[in-house]
């Protein structure tokens, strides 16, 4: 029996709860702790996507319950994917926030690896109750962590926020409700198997389940008309808590690729892709104003968080295309997108402690005291992010774009990938040169960067030239990870195998 | 019976939801309790209402309702017990830094302090 | 391999200036130039190859998917440019150790564009329509080449020190577009859409750069437009589409590059040493210069297209060419007319560089002494114009092997008989040479005439205004849009989520038989009046009554003892908010929210109405069944919650210890001003501890705490469970609070509650990590029955250690939240506000 599985959940759990009894201890010693935790996850996430590497996948049955009685974990190349994606944002998050950030509020550290363990759970778990827990744990870790440290900017941001995924958190449960009250079952794959035999008079039952959920997690994700909290939120958080927040938002994408290839996916019987439709035009028109939001923003960190709103259009749109070549695209422009933000946001913490009173709002002020450095690295950083060559987000958008065969939407996406690709090229020209080329005649007074700052930021935007230049392996993982996602059945066969599934009817021995 | 828990499952909802659309913390604080009433009583009744034996193994003749819903419920109840006192905190947080309590910390109409 | 070397040793030659910067500036550019210089060497070393027309490739598989390779490939047309970069890079790395001063950055030039335009040779193998790939790519290469409309950059691009722009215009970055046009001219030109859309662009381009260089008093931007005016020249060239027109094409870029970057080190001399660029203040300058005018002066006269000097072999083919250029039926007298404007033009501007500059009246205004650059800065210009001279009188000896090979590998073809003979004899070409050689001085004597006719018909003639004004009026537009979009009214987010729930539910229930097949069950009294008040009161705690009349005891004990902790919650809040809500919606605003609300609540409705109304088929017999072999309880909903689903309950009791974590950072160093009086005005008592409450808590304590202790431990099989028994503990402990006071509870309770939240969790996950050590999964239950004496058979199962994991998580975080929030009362007492 390997536990290797759960030690994603379990090893944040210990260490938060570790934290939690170590709160009166010296901070060095809870930085120390959480790092090391951390930095963890990183070969622990790496040994899980090796074992899954080839396409097998790894269940784990807790408490010995049998799915789908019990809750399981399922491990297959996506879970494993995400897990190494959190793994590879968080560190340097935390190797930023170990330098002061940490310090303005209680139990930093321990609600940093709380929000670990739900993400990872969340990515874990088979079970589409205990996807709601994770959630949850997610969700109430990420508001501690927004309103860490105080201000009313966050306070009036983090309102927002806890009050529409409280909402947000009923809809679930009305979409769970229903979805058990037609199929009797939580687990998903088992409900992968119900919902594709279910018959035209459960049909439009489940549909409203289904669409509900994709209200929940499109909330998440923050897709139209649901992205409004974001950029407020994002923008009011501190710089290591808005990078780690990059992920919140691919928690939603991450569901909507599960709960739609799995549960609602092309085998679903009556109800085969019932999220489509909706998903494509939604897509697109928040790819479309999001662009317009970065153009639009006042402070770099308004932008960035524009930018994610982005990053969601375009992946949920290469999702919507439904076919394998597309999502092996969103997929690698997912990892790309999340690491360039997370560093984005550094870097504007960068800046912002470096540009004095005017922090990172987009109109000529005090130079940076390290003009060079920064301004590289947020040139390196807006190549990728724009989608030039040779750096990551250019091979992103041109899978992405190659996916697509000609018609209707290769035209749209054509047109609105470029045309916002153009929009975001003209945002961070003249955000760059507002922030280093635009200078007030003033000698800057603000101290260098420090080097676990700067580590964290550098980390993160190396991702740009090392995803490129490892484009062709990433990508041959993406890809055999999307013509996974397509065969649910290999999934459904590894968490319930050939068992007989006892199923006990009620409602029905009354009727004659 | 099934169209009356409905109807009581609807009207919690929309009230709920009304209050939920108010300016004011408070009311929006009721509003998302009465919500979380609604969603536990839908997600409790998906078990069905017909039986009528509580899931204690050895009490009653067997016909035992649903015992999976109800846990859900317990669980749903805790955490909405949390995310509730979260946003009552929150709530008071808000009102001190920003000095209304206005959903979006808009300057209070009453003058402040009121 | 080699040929990745002349890629990155350049590029090493950006990254190595700023490590050298403390040795001195001399080490910086040899550093530089050393590695420029070895790249060139090893180009040179390929070059012999090339000339005899091979083409060498060097290809690194970078994503096989996309067809994306990492591919070099040298041939004429690479050479040419590889060896205009690194050459011309390498004299203005010399020429730059003497202009910078010790404050400039060293460490950008020489390097970085380098690699760029080189790199633009791996080839992207794309495969779409033609019209849409033409477009882009010619979209792409005009904005690069400044090409009209996208012009207006390159003058602007004057904020970089001389040297820099030198080698930007004439030399690379401004050729890169041109370098792609050369580079897919086989694949794409000679078609009716190409040379309408190249030939227009490069002739509206090279007029207006040419007009614009005249009007221009910098002399940057003089030379920067006359850069604009010859790359639509050489635009123009490729859009005719003709093999010897490429050859103009490719012998004009070789030109351009020599006289152009000569120019351009010309200007920042002069800029130098009399410290401004003003060709109003400038002139006279030959007396102190005559070595640097002389240099000027021939490359000048290249650029003006004068005999002998290799400017005007080329523009001796350009003529002959748009004197045979196809497609333009009857009007194909007005390409040639065009060209020799142009050409005039050319003329009339390189007349006025020179002349403006170096003779007549002056200068004005000039602070110091001009005197002759030192020796090493004028060797670049002399190496060039050298250059020009010896192509401009032996192109058979010089230039002829090099334009050949590049000439060739452009068209992609062997290349017709053409000659690059100074003389001709009395051509159409030749005449118009002269009419553009004489109109230019004609043009130039009445400039001032002009300059004035300029101002008053062009005062804002300029695209970048054009570009800046549209792009100010999209920002404005996006702001606009933004901010109607992401008001920052949380009630109108609120209203899109519970829309979209409505459209989404209402969509797929909308004109669908809702009810099922399953029998209603009956109406009794106990429900209908309960309903009936939970529909009139809408007070939760009636929501408990409908648990017990469904068959869930446990759900019951829970949902009341939640209440009385909500309850507590909600009168703290209330004690510190507003307790009326001014009318702050519009009657429209409230018939909105009233509709959306009852849509919402008729869909949620809908909704139950149709689950129950038709069967289930669950997988709870499994549950019931099992509860007791497997799960060692009785009671099946706590066996679920501890045992078959405590994966459920851990993550549950982890939200509730967040929560208390994160409301306490919350409340930590909050002060609330609190109101001395109610909402109807009365005041609060001022009793805060009544005796009576006091006396009774105390008492009821011991007896809450022995109940709790009975909830927990009968959970397993009875009502109950460690979540009732914690709530109901907290309560016994609240009651304390209230009544006798946080300073008096918290001496006698002295726990830290974030340790005994934090043990509760950790008790639940080790009781799960406990069955690792028996080779099972995490949580996996066992149990024990034990015979006591007196007690007799007792059961021992290990989800009941489970259990007090969860109650002590309970308890913990629950006095946590409460006692923090009641603090608040502490530190912000009444008086305060009169303060």
């Amino acid at each position: 029996m390997t536990h290797t599985i759960i030690l994603p959940v379990l090893l944040p759990l210990l260490t938060a709860l570790v934290l939690m009894f170590g709160s009166q201890r010296s901070l060095a010693w809870k930085r120390g702790v959480s790092l090391a935790a951390t930095a963890a996850l990183l070969p622990l996430g790496l040994l899980l996507l090796q074992q899954v590497y080839s396409g097998a996948y790894g269940v784990y049955v807790l408490g010995d319950w049998v799915a789908p009685f019990g809750i399981v974990l399922v491990l297959d190349r996506l879970s494993a994917l995400m897990l190494v994606l959190t793994a590879l944002l968080s560190l340097p998050a935390l190797l930023y926030a170990s330098h002061g950030d940490d310090n303005t509020g209680p139990n930093f550290h321990a609600l940093f690896q709380f929000q670990l363990m739900g993400l990872n759970g969340a990515f874990l778990t088979g079970d589409l109750f205990n996807l709601f827990v994770f959630f949850e744990v997610l969700l109430i870790a990420s508001y501690a962590l927004l309103l860490h440290g105080a201000g009313p900017a966050r306070s009036r941001a983090g309102l927002h926020y806890v009050i529409l995924n409280l909402v947000g958190s009923g809809l679930f449960l009305l979409a769970v409700g229903t979805l058990y009250g037609i199929t009797g079952t939580l687990n998903m794959a088992d409900l992968a198997v119900r919902v594709a035999a279910a018959g035209p008079a459960d049909a439009p039952l489940l549909r409203a389940a289904g669409l509900l959920l994709l209200v929940v997690f499109a909330l998440k994700a923050a897709l139209l008309p649901l992205y409004f909290w974001l950029p407020r939120a994002y923008s009011a958080a501190s710089a290591p808590v808005a990078a780690l927040f990059a992920i919140m938002t691919k928690v939603g994408v991450y569901s909507i690729v599960r709960v739609y290839s799995l549960i609602f996916g092309a085998q679903a019987g009556l109800l085969a892709d019932a999220a489509l439709a909706w998903l494509w035009p939604l897509a697109l028109a928040t790819l479309v104003l999001g662009a317009l939001g970065a153009l639009a923003a006042r402070e770099l960190r308004t932008l960035i968080a524009y930018l994610v709103v982005v990053s969601v259009g375009t992946l949920l749109a290469g999702f919507a295309l439904n076919n394998s070549a597309a999502l092996a695209a969103s997929l690698y422009y997912l990892l790309h997108s999340t690491l360039m933000a997370g560093g984005l946001f550094l870097l504007a913490g960068l800046i912002r402690t470096q540009r004095g009173a005017e922090g990172d709002q987009l109109h000529p002020a005090a130079p940076v005291s390290q003009p060079a450095l920064l301004g590289s690295l947020f040139f390196l950083a807006a190549v990728a992010v724009v989608g030039m060559p040779p750096l990551s987000g250019f091979i992103g958008k041109l899978l992405l774009l190659s996916s697509v065969t000609p018609g209707t939407q290769w035209i749209w996406l054509w047109a609105i990938v470029l045309g916002s690709g153009l929009l975001a090229l003209i945002t961070l020209s003249r955000a760059g040169s507002q922030l280093f080329w635009n200078t007030l005649d003033i000698t800057p007074v603000a101290p260098r960067a420090d080097r676990l700052r700067l580590a964290g930021v550098v980390l993160l935007l190396a991702s740009a030239p090392l995803l490129s230049l490892f484009a062709e392996p990433v990508h041959r993982y993406t890809q055999a990870t999307a013509a996974q996602l397509y065969a649910p059945a290999g999934y459904i066969h590894a968490v319930l195998g050939e068992r007989d599934i006892p199923r006990l009817t009620i409602g029905l021995e009354e009727l004659p | 019976m099934e169209l009356l828990v409905a109807i009581m499952i609807g009207l919690l909802t929309a009230c709920g939801i009304y209050l939920l659309l108010r300016a004011r913390t408070f009311p929006v604080i009721m509003g998302l309790t009465l919500l979380s009433y609604a969603v536990n009583l839908f997600l409790f009744v998906m078990g069905r209402l017909g039986q009528t034996q509580p899931a204690v193994i050895g009490v009653g003749d067997g016909q035992y309702t649903d015992p999976l819903p109800q846990a859900l419920v317990l669980t749903a109840i805790v955490i909405g017990f949390a995310m509730t006192a979260f946003v009552v905190s929150l709530a008071l947080r808000a009102r001190g830094e920003l000095h209304s309590d206005h959903v979006d910390g808009n300057a209070d109409p009453r003058g402040p302090g009121a | 391999m080699t040929l990745s070397l002349i890629i990155f040793l350049p590029l090493l030659g950006a990254l190595l200036p700023p490590l050298f910067i403390r040795l001195g500036r001399t080490a910086c550019a040899w550093s530089a130039g050393l590695l420029a210089g070895t790249a060139l060497a090893i180009l040179l070393y390929h070059s012999p190859a090339v000339f005899a027309g091979e083409t060498l490739v060097f290809t690194q598989p970078w994503l096989p998917a996309l067809g994306l390779n990492f591919a070099l490939r040298l041939d004429g047309l690479g050479l040419l440019f590889a060896l205009l970069i690194l050459g011309i890079g390498l004299l203005i790395i010399l020429y730059a150790r003497y202009y910078l001063s010790e404050h400039d950055p060293m460490g950008i030039v020489g390097g970085y564009e380098l690699s760029v335009v080189l790199a633009s040779a791996e080839r992207i193998q794309a495969h779409a329509l033609y019209p849409v790939t033409l477009v882009l790519i010619l979209l792409g290469a005009f904005t690069k080449s400044a090409q009209f409309p996208f012009h207006f950059w390159l003058p602007h691009a004057m904020a970089a020190p001389t040297p820099v722009s030198a080698y930007l215009h004439s030399a690379t970055m401004v050729k890169a577009g041109v370098f792609l046009l050369a580079r897919l001219f086989p694949a794409l030109s000679g078609t009716e859409l190409w040379f309408f859309l190249v030939t227009g662009t490069g002739t509206a381009t090279v007029l207006l750069g040419a007009y614009h260089a005249l009007f221009k008093h910098d002399l940057k931007g003089l030379l920067a437009y006359s850069t604009v005016s010859h790359l639509g020249l050489i635009t123009l060239l490729f859009g005719i589409g003709t093999p010897l027109a490429a050859v103009a094409g490719v012998f004009h870029i070789i030109n351009h590059a020599t006289f152009k970057a000569s120019l351009f080190m010309a200007a920042g001399i002069i800029d130098h040493e009399t410290g401004t660029r003003d060709m109003r203040r400038l002139g006279g300058l030959w007396r102190y210069m005559p070595h640097t005018a002389t240099l000027a002066m021939v490359a000048a006269a290249s650029m003006a297209g004068v005999p002998l000097f290799n400017g005007f072999l080329s523009k001796e083919m350009f003529f002959a060419e748009t004197l045979h250029a196809g497609w333009m039926g009857e009007w194909s007298w007005l390409l040639p007319l065009l060209a020799t404007l142009a050409a005039l033009l050319s003329v009339a501007y390189s007349v006025r560089f020179i002349h403006d500059v170096f003779f007549g009246t002056g200068p004005k205004d000039i602070t110091r002494t001009p005197h002759e650059p030192p020796r090493y800065m004028k060797v670049p210009v002399e190496v060039l114009v050298a250059l020009c001279l010896l192509v401009g009188m032996l192109p058979a000896w010089t230039v002829a092997p090099l334009l050949t090979a590049a000439a060739t590998s452009t068209v992609g073809a062997e290349l017709p008989y053409y000659s690059l003979a100074i003389w001709h004899g009395f051509t159409l070409p030749l005449l118009m040479s002269l009419i553009a050689l004489v109109g230019g001085v004609i043009l130039y004597l009445l400039r001032f005439r002009l300059f004035a006719l300029h101002d008053r018909i062009f005062p804002i003639c300029d695209a970048k205004a054009w570009f800046e004004c549209g792009l100010a009026r999209t920002v404005d537009a996006s702001h606009w849009l933004t901010a109607w979009l992401e008001n920052g009214s949380l009630q109108r987010y609120a209203m899109l989520l519970v829309a979209s729930m409505l459209v989404v539910i209402g969509t797929s229930l909308w004109g669908l038989p809702l009810t099922g097949p399953v029998p209603m069950d009956a109406v009794d009294g106990v429900t209908l009046s309960g309903a009936l008040v939970l529909a009139l009161s809408v007070v939760g705690l009636v929501v408990s009554v409908a648990f017990v009349r469904f068959s869930a005891p446990d759900l019951a004990l829970t949902q009341l003892s939640v209440e009385m902790v909500t309850i507590l919650l909600l009168m703290l809040a209330l004690y510190f908010l507003p307790q009326h809500s001014p009318a702050e919606s519009s009657a429209a605003r409230r018939w909105r929210d009233g509709l959306l609300a009852g849509g919402a609540g008729l869909s949620v409705a809908a909704l139950a109405w149709g689950v129950l109304t038709r069967p289930l088929e669950t997988i709870s017999g499994y549950f019931l069944e099992q509860s007791v072999p497997g799960g060692g309880g009785s009671n099946v909903v706590n066996v679920i919650l501890v045992d078959f689903r405590g994966f459920d309950t851990l993550g549950e009791i982890t939200v509730l210890a967040i929560a208390a974590f994160g409301i306490y950072a919350l409340l930590r160093g909050l002060r609330l001003p609190s109101p001395s009086a109610d909402g109807e005005g009365r005041p609060w008592a001022e009793d805060r501890h009544p005796l009576i409450l006091s006396a009774v808590s105390r008492p009821l304590l011991p007896l809450a705490l022995v109940v709790s202790l009975y909830i927990l431990l009968r959970g397993h099989n009875l009502p109950g469970g460690g979540f009732i028994a914690g709530l109901v503990t907290a309560v016994a402990l609240i009651l304390q609070y209230v009544a006798s006071g946080v300073v008096w509870t918290r001496e006698r309770l002295p726990f830290d509650y974030i340790k005994l939240t934090a043990s509760g969790v950790l008790i639940a996950t080790l009781t799960g990590v406990a069955s690792w050590w028996f080779a099972h999964p995490f949580l996996t239950s066992t149990f024990e029955y034990i015979h006591l004496p007196l007690l007799g058979k007792f059961e021992l199962a290990s989800a009941m250690v489970f259990d007090v994991g969860v109650y002590l998580t309970v308890v913990g975080s629950t006095l946590l939240i409460l006692a923090n929030l009641g603090k608040l009362t502490l530190v912000s007492q009444p008086h305060e506000e009169t303060e």
